[in-house]
C-alpha cells in the first residue's frame, strides 16, 4: 500500500468561491457548489453557473458516495514530495448527487491497483493542519 | 464553403538544432528555425512584415524568460530588426494553431504580405512538470494535494476512462508509438532519428502515469520550428510549391478551469474545431489522404481521430491497426513522426507536415498522391486547433 506517511502535499489556498468548499471540510462535511436556480451541482466551484448562468450559487452538503469516473497510478517521482508514496492512485470522483461534477483526490486505505473506472468509494477526511483538511476516498464500505 | 478556401498558402518551413538540453539560448533556436523559412521560402528577411507565435512554456514550476525559455514577438522583433513590419500578434487560447489562424486573417485583411510563425520550446533543467511549491492556490487547490502535477496526469484520467468504458487496452496503443517511431526515420531533424523503437521496447518501458509508459510521452527537448505564409498569388512565385489552406477551425468547448479527467472536454472540443474545418473546406474524413494529429501523449490521437470524425468513439485503437496509419496505408499518420518522434515542439511541426505532404514536398515519407492533408494542431482540450491544406486550389 502507498505509504502516505512522508509526503507533503501542497495546501490549498481557499478563495472567494473556494472558502465555503473548505471550512465544512475543516468540520469533515463535503459541501458541493450548487446553483440555487437550476439545483446543478459543479465541481470545481465557478462564479457561475456553468449550467444556467445563475449567480446565485450555495454550498450545499452531500453525503459522500460516489464512483470512481477515472484515475491514474503514478509512478514518475519528479516530485519528491509525493516520491515515498509511488506507485500511488489518484483518482476522480464523481458524486452521486452531483452527476458531471469531477472531484478529484487519493484512493486511499487500499492497493492502488483497487482503483477502476466505476468502483463505488466514499469519503474520509485528512487533516492537512488547523486550517485546511483535505477530502479524500476509500472504497465504499 | 468558406470564400477564402486557398487564398493563403504555407510557403517556406525551417528548423532548429533539436537536442535534449540548452547549449545556445532559445532564442538563437528560433531565429535559425526562422532564417531557414525564410530562406527555403526564397525570401529576403526584409520582405518579412508579419510576425506570430505562442510563446507559452507548458512546464510548471519554472521561470518565463524571455528568450532562454520563451521567445515572445517582442523578442523576435529585437532579434530581427525587420524595417518593413506591419503586423505581429502572440495568441493566448489556442495554442501555435492559433498564430498560424490569425496569421491567416492578417494577410487575408491585407495588413501584411508575408507573415512568419514560430514555436520554441525549452527544456528546462530538473523535473519538467513541478507541483506548485508549499501552497496550491487558484484551480490547482483541488488537484496538486493530490499529487496531479502537470498535463500528463489530466491525460492519463481520461485515457483510463476511456480505456475502461469501451472495454479497451493500453497495449494495443504499441501500434501508434512503433508505427511513428518507423516513420521518424525518414525525418532527419528530428529527435529520434536514427533511433528506432520496437513493440518489446514499448511494453519493456517503464511506467510514468498509468495507462502512459515512457514512450506515450513526448520528449522534452529545445529546438524550434517556423513557417512562412503569404496569399496564393505570392506565394506561386516562391520557390517551393506552396500548399493551399482550404479550411480551419479552433475548439469552441471549455470547461471550468481545474476540471480534470472529463472525456467530453476533448470530444467537444476537437468535434467542434473539426467542424469548422469539415464545413469551411467542403470535406469530410474520408476525403483525408494524409493526417498530422498532435501526440504530445499518445491518447491525444485517439481523442483526436473520433472527435474529428475518422472513427467511431471507442474504436480509435482498433482504428489505428494493421497498417492503417503506415506510410502507404488508408490514413498515413503522423507521417514526420509526431512530437513522439521529433521531441516536444508542439504542434507547428504537425503544420508543417500537414503543409508538406500537400505540395509533395515530404521527401522519403511522401505519401503517394496526397491531396487532402488534415492537421489536428493540438489536444482536443483547451487548445485544439485543426487544419486542411490542398495540393491545388480548387
Amino acid at each position: 500500500m502507498s505509504d502516505w506517511s512522508k509526503v507533503t502535499r501542497p495546501i490549498p489556498v481557499p478563495n472567494e468561491w473556494t472558502r465555503p468548499f473548505w471550512d465544512s471540510a475543516k468540520l469533515n462535511v463535503l459541501a458541493m457548489q450548487r446553483c440555487q436556480s437550476c439545483r446543478h451541482f459543479q465541481h470545481p466551484p465557478y462564479a457561475t453557473c456553468v449550467q444556467c448562468m445563475s449567480v446565485d450559487l450555495k454550498f450545499e452538503p452531500v453525503k459522500g458516495g460516489g464512483t470512481i469516473y477515472a484515475y491514474t497510478i503514478m509512478y514518475h517521482t519528479g516530485d519528491k514530495r509525493f516520491a515515498s508514496a509511488v506507485p500511488y492512485a489518484s483518482i476522480v470522483v464523481e458524486m452521486d448527487e452531483a452527476p458531471g461534477a469531477l472531484m478529484a483526490g487519493n484512493l486511499l486505505e487500499a492497493e492502488y491497483t483497487e482503483a477502476k473506472v466505476g468502483r463505488r468509494v466514499e469519503v474520509i477526511f485528512e487533516k492537512l493542519n488547523d486550517d485546511i483538511t483535505l477530502p479524500q476516498f476509500r472504497l465504499a464500505r | 464553403m468558406w470564400e477564402n478556401r486557398c487564398k493563403i498558402v504555407v510557403s517556406g518551413v525551417g528548423y532548429s538544432k533539436v537536442s535534449r538540453m540548452a547549449d545556445i539560448p532559445l532564442a538563437a533556436h528560433a531565429l535559425e528555425a526562422v532564417k531557414g523559412a525564410v530562406a527555403d521560402s526564397g525570401l529576403e528577411m526584409s520582405d518579412i512584415d508579419g510576425l506570430a507565435t505562442y510563446p507559452e512554456l507548458p512546464a510548471t514550476g519554472h521561470a518565463e524568460i524571455d528568450g532562454i525559455s520563451v521567445v515572445s514577438v517582442n523578442c523576435m522583433m529585437a532579434m530581427l530588426k525587420l524595417p518593413n513590419l506591419t503586423w505581429h500578434i502572440q495568441v493566448g487560447t489556442t495554442n501555435i494553431g492559433g498564430a498560424v489562424q490569425q496569421a491567416t486573417n492578417a494577410l487575408l485583411a491585407g495588413v501584411c504580405k508575408y507573415a512568419v510563425v514560430w514555436r520554441a520550446m525549452h527544456n528546462p533543467r530538473g523535473t519538467y512538470q513541478n507541483l506548485p511549491g508549499a501552497q496550491a492556490a487558484g484551480a490547482t487547490q483541488f488537484t496538486a494535494p493530490y499529487g496531479f502535477g502537470g498535463p500528463g496526469q489530466g491525460m492519463a484520467v481520461a485515457y483510463t476512462r476511456w480505456l475502461e468504458k469501451n472495454n479497451q487496452t493500453r497495449d494495443k496503443m504499441a501500434t501508434l508509438a512503433v508505427t511513428q517511431r518507423k516513420h521518424t526515420q525518414h525525418n532527419p531533424h528530428a529527435y529520434f532519428h536514427g533511433t528506432p523503437l520496437t513493440r518489446e521496447d514499448y511494453f519493456a518501458s517503464r511506467m510514468v502515469a498509468h495507462p502512459f509508459c515512457l514512450f506515450d510521452c513526448d520528449i522534452p527537448v529545445q529546438g524550434a520550428v517556423a513557417i512562412v505564409l503569404t496569399t496564393a498569388d505570392r506565394g506561386r512565385d516562391l520557390k517551393p510549391k506552396p500548399a493551399y489552406l482550404a479550411g480551419y477551425g479552433q475548439r469552441l468547448h471549455f470547461e471550468t478551469a481545474g476540471r480534470i479527467g472529463s472525456l467530453s472536454s476533448y470530444m467537444e472540443g476537437g468535434s467542434s474545431s473539426a467542424k469548422l474545418t469539415w464545413e469551411r473546406s467542403g470535406f469530410t474524413p474520408k476525403d483525408v489522404d494524409v493526417a498530422q494529429i498532435y501526440d504530445g501523449f499518445s491518447a491525444s490521437v485517439i481523442y483526436g481521430l473520433e472527435s474529428y470524425g475518422f472513427c467511431k468513439e471507442g474504436e480509435a485503437l482498433d482504428f489505428i491497426q494493421d497498417g492503417r496509419i503506415e506510410l502507404d496505408g488508408d490514413l498515413p499518420l503522423n507521417t514526420f513522426g509526431g512530437s513522439l518522434g521529433t521531441g516536444r515542439i508542439h504542434g507547428l511541426w504537425h503544420i508543417i507536415e500537414g503543409a508538406l505532404q500537400a505540395s509533395g514536398r515530404a521527401g522519403s515519407r511522401q505519401v503517394k498522391d496526397a491531396n487532402v492533408s488534415f492537421v489536428g494542431a493540438s489536444a482536443p482540450i483547451v487548445t485544439g486547433t485543426t487544419f486542411i491544406f490542398v495540393s491545388e486550389p480548387y
